[in-house]
């Protein structure tokens, strides 16, 4: 954790710096959480109320940020949690749940004006949303944000040979979809 | 397992460079405007919660009193207007009676009991002003009701 993280940790904590200090680590890592939640969830206007979500729990549990981690990491880790527990509020079924993420999120990728995707690189998408959640994030956080395992393990408190694995069998999945589709 | 992994990574390259998702025209830009706005609506309505919910538990309760006098009391008053607590209170009223013109709350019986009603309450507070014991009656009273026994050992 660098000085200027620091002063900004201590900002955040003190009510006469807090608000300028928040407007800050918005404009500094909003960017960033969109692209990760918006992968997650698919949809523009689900990663925008997610986005917002994620913001507003950081500004009421500031006070409780204990420093373990870096901002950075603290952040990711609410925003994947946000993400994951807004898909599991889509589930009408327990016991269907794999499925019906699956197919909530082609019907947001579908319906998503915010798409410009060509074909192949929907198919890319249609590959990614077939993946067990896990594998997706895992995917997402190592292929298209090229984070570090160990940042990564950081985030999704897994062991960097898990997270390999995970990767691993996603790629090999996705390979096997795509390779389906193209016979 | 790393080689096969970099392959595909060589392989999906070139979608990776592209981005396929895209954001509304101004959207980071105001975003933090919105999340500000977002932000004090979700704080406004714990502010104005506050004061309510610490009165919450106390109005419930002025409020259930007022409803049991309202069920129990108002009816017992109005439909057993004999009973010794009405007859105490009308009593002092009519003794009052003088004092009516200065009570805060003008008292106007035939507006609140039918004339059935009050011609029934005064005769009967009539018949307890004629039943005042005279000492003869009270002498009656006590032979018919007690022995010499009684009387001697409660002396």
């Amino acid at each position: 954790m660098d000085s200027s993280e620091k002063e900004l940790i201590a900002n955040l904590k003190s009510p006469k710096h807090r608000e300028k200090a928040f407007q800050l680590l918005v404009k500094t890592y909003q960017e960033r959480l969109y692209w990760h939640v918006r992968k997650i969830v698919m949809n523009h206007d689900d990663a925008d109320d997610i986005l917002q979500n994620v913001y507003i729990k950081v500004w009421k549990n500031v006070d409780t940020f204990r420093e373990d981690s870096t901002l950075f990491t603290w952040l990711f880790r609410i925003a994947t949690n946000e993400s994951l527990s807004f898909l599991q509020k889509q589930r009408r079924h327990p016991v269907l749940s794999m499925n019906e993420i699956s197919d909530y999120l082609t019907d947001s990728l579908e319906s998503d004006v915010y798409f410009d995707g060509d074909e192949i690189q929907k198919k890319l998408q249609l590959a990614i949303i077939k993946l067990p959640e896990k594998q997706r994030i895992v995917f997402n956080m190592k292929y298209f944000d090229e984070m570090k395992y160990e940042e990564m393990s950081e985030i999704l408190k897994t062991s960097v040979g898990a997270l390999k694995a995970s990767f691993h069998f996603a790629v090999k999945k996705i390979e096997e979809y795509l390779d389906e589709d193209h016979k | 397992m790393k080689e096969k992994d970099e392959n595909i990574e060589n392989l999906f390259g070139n979608l990776k460079n592209g981005q396929p998702f895209r954001v509304p025209e101004g959207y980071f830009e105001t975003f933090a405007e919105r999340l500000q706005v977002r932000i004090e609506e979700e704080e406004l309505p714990q502010k104005k919660r506050t004061l309510f919910f610490y009165l919450k538990p106390a109005l419930s309760m002025a409020a259930s009193i007022a409803l049991v006098m309202l069920l129990v009391y108002v009816p017992i008053k109005k439909f057993f207007p004999s009973t010794q607590g009405y007859l105490t209170q009308q009593k002092s009223t009519i003794d009052s009676v003088d004092k009516v013109s200065v009570l805060p709350v003008p008292v106007d019986l035939f507006s609140y009991f039918s004339e059935g009603q009050f011609v029934s309450a005064v005769a009967d507070m009539k018949v307890i002003e004629s039943e005042t014991l005279s000492p003869d009656s009270l002498g009656d009273y006590i032979s018919a009701n007690y022995t010499d026994f009684d009387i001697i050992a409660n002396n």
